[in-house]
């Protein structure tokens, strides 16, 4: 795959980052990386910012242009797209999962879980857990047509390991890879190579 | 009485009542005596118990660990457990005068897991265990109810398929057939529920025993040192129906108001319903005062129960119960969870009432809850003549003011700036995140409670009302409003906010004067005389930053500064020895500090 395309595809992820975090999304060396986004910056489609990159508009249009044509194939895959529908159907559950970790439901109103409730904790967890173990085989699918996508794969499985050694905030912490920071990172990935909108 | 010889199930006759045993591997948990909790589990222990205490509760039995040690040993089926298991099953049906995969009455079954020690990664509860279609139909003409039969099956069909067959389900329509269902099932696991309920039965049981090594379990033991060859006990327990008749109903009852803290007990009934029908939202219950009209001698009995319940665990209980025709039957009963405000009256009150002592009261109180409550909040009225701009769904608690920006990036740059800034999107997607750590409050047009907008804002703790319909950023745009996260509305202008006093707090106060006679360091307030002394963490680079504590204290007796307002900073100074620290509020570091001794 064009890696011009993968540093660009991994800039709009981060949004705003430096080569070590765009190459980690997109499984590349930082070295290369770095040197592709600096190539991107000489033609006008990224900038540089507070150390960092970003994407810029032009650069925008163009990456949104080559989703089309790099994806062709796969968009038509009916293997890959079953893999999607379920991930659609995990990712429902996901966010449900997700809510139920930070409300808790007392005497029919919702309060913020505040994490005092151990019992209440450990059962979503297992939830995550079992939600993780069901997954596992759809990532696989979705990652046997295009490879990069196995490094959401082994982000999700240090977000959960960090979680079981008892660092909670690895479940939904925002400023963490958090399972969830991780997983809606994964989503935002596959919207782009489907070319899809996200729906709330 | 201890397992040992086999005996042929008609021992059973008139022992209701009587811990028995039909072989090895099984035990019948009646009440006369209390089996070890490492043989039974804590969930069947906890039943046992309550029956010795002379609670009424359904009828059931346990598999004991030995079966599940002796499975882990040999890899094979114990010798004798499918025997045993019905056995217990004509026990059970005997006890309840029902008939499990019966063509009238029929009996259904909950199956679950339970350890000696509770731990994650076992199996879910599988409720309504015995469905078929034969027993579907003998349910309908029981209960006069077709809807709630189909109902039944299909929620077991459910549970069945996701627990123990491990399937991720498409969404069905609520229309769907049982045919439906099954052909839904097949698909994703290649596999059926058994319409045999026998074969149900083992189907469950097996997949207890094989959650004992599932990942989560595994890893869980390996992390706290509990031996791998323990084993889990199985319980199964009849279902009892709240919907037979007009005598029929469930229930939820807490032994104290879990919102406020009143002692008062709280609590909702609904009449003619199964326990799901309340937690799906499906019908409204009712208070609890519909059952004392209905049948005040079951009331009575349940204000009774949850007494006794109350004292001998020493916490405020959650009760879920069952009335099948006039009778009572209490489903489980576990520590209630709790709104922080409840938490301290909880806490104090049964100080008062010589239930627990202070080192108990402290530790049912966390710093967050004590937190949340001095959190500031709308001062009373403050809406009263304000204008209301927009209202949508409440997804983050808290009060945000500032103006209203409508580009992430522009809001970043602002707040940078060192403006007040709040995040107004049709929806939220990782894009914005770098604008919503630096926002006072997030608003979206589009998205419900589990939207991106409301899942990051809870992680980030930033209030938020999500869902306030197309049109609302071109009317906020720009403008100085007040987002107020709890009741899902944004106003107009900047109005004030009240930042609660722990000190006019008596509660509260009286926790304080507890924490510190046992507090492992001195908590002052900011404005004590001797915060002069004290090494000012916000004034030195790092400062904000738990990790670099240790460091910059080297030497300091005592400290203050921001990051003694979390739990990480008031740990890092206990461990950097520090004497003394100054805080705004006291309270929340005491018991930041005393939650780090445990």
């Amino acid at each position: 795959m064009n890696t011009q395309h993968l540093a660009l595809h991994g800039l709009a992820l981060k949004k705003h980052a430096a080569a070590p975090l765009v190459a980690a999304a997109v499984d590349l060396p930082e070295t290369e990386v770095t040197a592709l986004l600096e190539e991107a910056t000489r033609k006008g489609r990224a900038v540089a910012v507070q150390g960092g990159w970003m994407l810029s508009p032009a650069g925008r249009m163009i990456l949104d242009g080559q989703y089309t044509r790099v994806y062709a194939e796969v968009r038509a895959n009916p293997a890959f797209m079953q893999a999607y529908e379920r991930f659609e159907r995990i990712n429902t559950e996901l966010k449900q999962l997700i809510t139920d970790w930070q409300t808790l439901d007392v005497g029919g109103q919702k309060v913020r879980n505040d994490h005092s409730n151990r019992e209440y904790d450990e059962k979503i967890i297992d939830r995550l857990a079992d939600l993780h173990e069901r997954f596992a085989p759809v990532l696989r699918v979705l990652a046997n047509h295009v490879s990069r996508l196995a490094v959401h794969a082994r982000k999700l499985e240090h977000a959960l390991d960090r979680v079981d050694a008892g660092a909670i905030e690895w479940v939904s912490d925002a400023k963490l890879e958090s399972y969830h920071t991780v997983w809606f990172e994964m989503h935002e990935d596959l919207l782009r190579i489907l070319g899809r909108a996200r729906e709330e | 009485m201890t397992p040992g010889g086999t005996a042929p199930p008609s021992c059973f006759e008139n022992l209701y009542t009587m811990t028995h045993s039909p072989g090895r591997w099984i035990l019948t948990l009646g009440g006369n005596d209390l089996p070890e909790k490492s043989l039974i589990g804590g969930k069947a222990w906890s039943i046992a118990r309550m029956r010795a205490l002379g609670l009424p509760v359904p009828p059931a039995f346990v598999i004991t660990t030995r079966a599940c040690t002796s499975w882990l040993q040999t890899g094979e089926i114990p010798e004798g457990l499918f025997e045993e298991l019905a056995a217990g099953m004509q026990w059970l049906q005997e006890a309840l005068q029902r008939q499990f995969g019966g063509d009238a009455k029929p009996l259904l079954v909950s199956v679950r897991s339970g350890a000696m020690i509770s731990m994650p990664g076992m199996m879910d509860t599988v409720l309504n265990l015995g469905m078929n279609a034969r027993t579907a139909e003998a349910l309908a003409a029981e209960t006069g109810d077709m809807a709630f039969a189909m109902d039944t099956h299909k929620r077991f069909l459910d549970l069945y398929a996701r627990i123990v067959l491990r399937a991720t389900l498409p969404e069905l329509a609520a229309s769907a057939e049982i045919a439906d269902w099954q052909q839904a099932i097949f698909e994703a696991t290649g596999q059926a529920v058994p319409e045999s309920t026998e074969a149900q039965l083992k189907g469950a049981v097996m997949a207890v025993f094989e959650s004992w090594n599932s990942r989560r379990a595994r890893r869980y033991r390996d992390h706290h040192a509990i031996p791998h060859d323990l084993g889990t006990a199985v319980t199964v327990q009849a279902m009892v129906f709240g919907n037979l008749d007009a005598r029929s109903g469930t229930g939820v009852l807490f032994s104290r108001n879990p919102l406020n803290g009143d002692p008062a007990a709280y609590g909702e009934y609904l009449a003619r319903a199964q326990g799901e029908d309340v937690v799906s939202g499906r019908h409204t219950p009712q208070p609890l005062s519909a059952l004392a009209d209905a049948m005040p001698e079951v009331h009575t009995a349940l204000l009774r129960a949850a007494e006794v319940l109350e004292r001998e665990n020493g916490d405020v209980q959650d009760i879920e119960f069952t009335v099948q025709q006039g009778e009572l039957f209490l489903l489980q009963s576990r520590a209630a969870k709790r709104a922080p405000a409840a938490a301290v009256r909880f806490a104090v009150d049964m100080v008062r009432e010589g239930r627990i002592d202070t080192a108990t009261a402290l530790a049912r109180v966390t710093a967050e809850q004590v937190r949340v409550l001095l959190s500031p909040r709308l001062a009373d009225g403050a809406t009263a003549e304000a204008e209301l701009l927009a209202s949508g769904e409440a997804a983050c608690q808290g009060v945000g003011v500032g103006t209203v920006v409508t580009h992430t990036d522009e809001a970043e740059q602002r707040a940078q700036a060192g403006e007040a800034i709040v995040l107004a999107r049709d929806t939220t997607s990782p894009d914005d995140v770098h604008g919503m750590i630096v926002a006072k409050a997030v608003v979206t047009e589009q998205g419900g409670s589990t939207s991106h907008a409301a899942v990051v804002s809870r992680a980030l703790g930033v209030p938020c009302v999500v869902g306030c319909g197309a049109g609302t950023l071109e009317r906020l745009k720009g403008r100085i409003v007040t987002v107020d996260g709890a009741q899902g509305r944004i106003y107009a202008g900047a109005l004030p906010v009240l930042a609660p006093l722990e000190a006019d707090e008596p509660l509260l106060r009286e926790l304080i004067a507890w924490a510190e006679a046992r507090a492992p360091l001195e908590v002052c307030a900011e404005d004590a005389p001797t915060a002069a002394s004290a090494l000012d963490l916000d004034k030195q680079k790092g400062g904000e930053d738990p990790l670099q504590l240790a460091a910059l204290a080297t030497g300091a007796e005592s400290l203050r500064g921001a990051v003694l307002n979390s739990d990480e900073g008031v740990r890092a100074a206990m461990a950097a020895g520090i004497r003394r620290i100054h805080v705004r509020q006291r309270l929340p570091a005491l018991l930041a500090a005393l939650a780090a001794l445990t």
